[in-house]
């Protein structure tokens, strides 16, 4: 069996004021697999990918990317995992060419890596008319595009996607599908979080659902929408909302 | 399922990610030259008011100190205040911007090592210390008062005094919650303590009484250090003023190492 993209053991984080956000959480992304993370607001999703990719410190638990330890190994481990975090943290007054080149440079790319790199994904991602154009000047949909081609400059192994496709148009929803289809076809491993279960239960073949800190279902698409009916309905038991809403419609 | 198993070479450690270093200065020169007029030109002109008022209209009127012009007696003690500010608003400036729009993380997930991050950020700080000098000595010089009597130690003095307030810079950019903390330490620490620092007074022109001022300001020893490598003239052994900058270096470098392997202002 192949060593996992993503082993999470027990991971806790408790921040600064007390709040306990992950509590206990384990899981296990094979290889080559499209992840799906799923959970409501404040259930732990976002600080669990922020301890992976080294935003946050775990309080506990071991993260391990490949098989090395994203906190010991931490440096080999980051080459291998491209964030495409939730919110936009970027210089807001930088050129979309410049965010991505930066970010190559970060990870060791070299000048005409980065060249070839950064042309390739601004030609992907639509982004070539808007060279000219500030961060703050784009509209959302191309910011967001912008933080896609960021998270994608070194071709990392594992993807690690925040909700990437929150507030985007229909168009650019279907190009973010399509590419990603793409490379994870051509191995690359995938974590996706999303609120839209259409998006998840198209991309997704293993699917995780966190609830306050915990992973409190975790299966296959298939097995998820079986019981008790929908993928949605599933989520919703998980997650201890009511499904009643649901089964009347 | 497609993928082919990868297994990363194990023990394959990273030497010095020379790229990601050059990348953070590259970056921070960039967002440095969006604003040349706060940058460069407001310290250039603030410098040539200095030297003008103080040393050439107000110095015409004064006798020479240790042989030498008041002109040439201000001049460094001008030089080392800006370069001071100019190290202390690069890093703090970077540091905090960087934490506020949260663009920092595109660093915290990168394969950088907290060194890396920062001797990038000092490397750009001692880069705009050393233009806005280099500015500052052109001035001087059309006013014939730039002289240069030690040019190793006054480029020991530029480096290191950037490198400190560099690093003064670093530790503020990470405690602040506002913009207000962040020019907090410009309005009560920097600018009184460099004005009081002998920068347009000997300590001879002090009452006995008030040396202590001097002797208990770490910017006296800045500014007599740069002053000694361009008129010759120190009020303080030069050994005890290294000894003392060099001191700061290690203390304040090894308080940056500490607060940055903690991820303290960086990690949540």
């Amino acid at each position: 069996m192949s060593t996992p993209a993503l082993k999470v053991t027990n991971l806790r984080k408790v921040y600064r004021k007390g709040t306990v956000a992950v509590d206990d959480l384990s899981l296990t992304v094979p290889q080559g697999e499209f992840f799906g993370f799923l959970g409501p607001n404040g259930a732990g999703k976002s600080t669990t990918i922020h301890c992976i990719t080294g935003i946050a410190n775990p309080t506990g638990g071991t993260i391990e990317i490949f098989g090395l330890d994203a906190v010991k190994n931490y440096r080999e481990a980051r080459r291998l995992v491209g964030l495409c975090p939730q919110e936009f943290n970027v210089d807001p007054f930088a050129k979309p060419a410049d965010i991505v080149d930066w970010a190559g440079g970060y990870f060791g790319m070299n000048r005409a890596q980065r060249k070839s790199r950064v042309d390739y994904l601004m030609e992907r991602f639509e982004l070539t008319p808007h060279l000219k154009k500030t961060f703050r000047e784009l509209s959302g949909g191309l910011k967001r595009r912008v933080v896609l081609a960021r998270a994608l400059v070194h071709d990392p192994k594992l993807i690690i996607l925040d909700e990437p496709t929150a507030g985007v148009d229909v168009e650019l929803r279907r190009v973010l599908w399509n590419y990603l289809t793409e490379i994870n076809q051509d191995g690359r491993t995938i974590l996706l979080t999303s609120h839209y279960l259409e998006e998840v239960e198209r991309l997704c073949r293993q699917i995780a659902i966190v609830n306050k800190g915990k992973v409190v279902r975790e299966g296959t698409k298939s097995e998820m929408a079986a019981t008790p009916g929908s993928l949605e309905r599933a989520y919703l038991v998980a997650t201890g909302a009511e499904p009643d809403h649901v089964a009347g419609q | 399922m497609s993928a082919q198993d990868f297994t990363p070479p194990q023990g394959d450690k990273m030497g010095v990610n020379w790229i990601g270093l050059y990348t953070i200065v590259r970056r921070d020169v960039q967002r440095m030259l969006r604003v040349p007029i706060q940058v460069f030109i407001a310290p250039w002109s603030s410098a040539l008011l200095m030297i003008f008022v103080f040393g050439y209209v107000l110095g015409g009127t004064m006798r020479t100190i240790g042989g030498h012009k008041y002109i040439e007696f201000v001049m460094p003690g001008v030089l080392m205040m800006n370069i001071i500010t100019a190290a202390f608003l690069q890093s703090s400036s970077a540091i905090y911007f960087s934490r506020f729009i949260r663009f920092v993380e595109e660093m915290l997930v990168a394969p950088l090592s907290y060194l890396e991050m920062v001797v990038g950020s000092l490397s750009t700080v001692v880069l705009r210390a050393t233009f806005t000098g280099i500015g500052i000595l052109i001035i001087g010089l059309c006013f014939g008062a730039t002289t240069i009597e030690s040019w190793p130690m006054f480029i020991f003095w530029i480096v290191a005094v950037s490198i400190i307030f560099g690093l003064a810079g670093i530790l503020i950019g990470l405690w602040s919650k506002s913009f207000e903390q962040l020019n907090m330490p410009v309005v009560f620490f920097l600018t009184p303590l460099s004005m009081l620092g002998g920068s347009f007074f000997t300590m001879k022109m002090l009452p006995d009484w008030l040396h202590w001022i001097l002797w208990a300001n770490p910017f006296f020893y800045f500014i007599n250090g740069i002053r000694g490598a361009m008129i010759g003239v120190d009020e303080a052994p030069q050994g005890l003023s290294i000894a003392l900058t060099l001191l700061m270096i290690a203390g304040l470098g090894g308080l940056v190492w500490r607060l940055f392997s903690r991820g303290y202002g960086l990690r949540e």
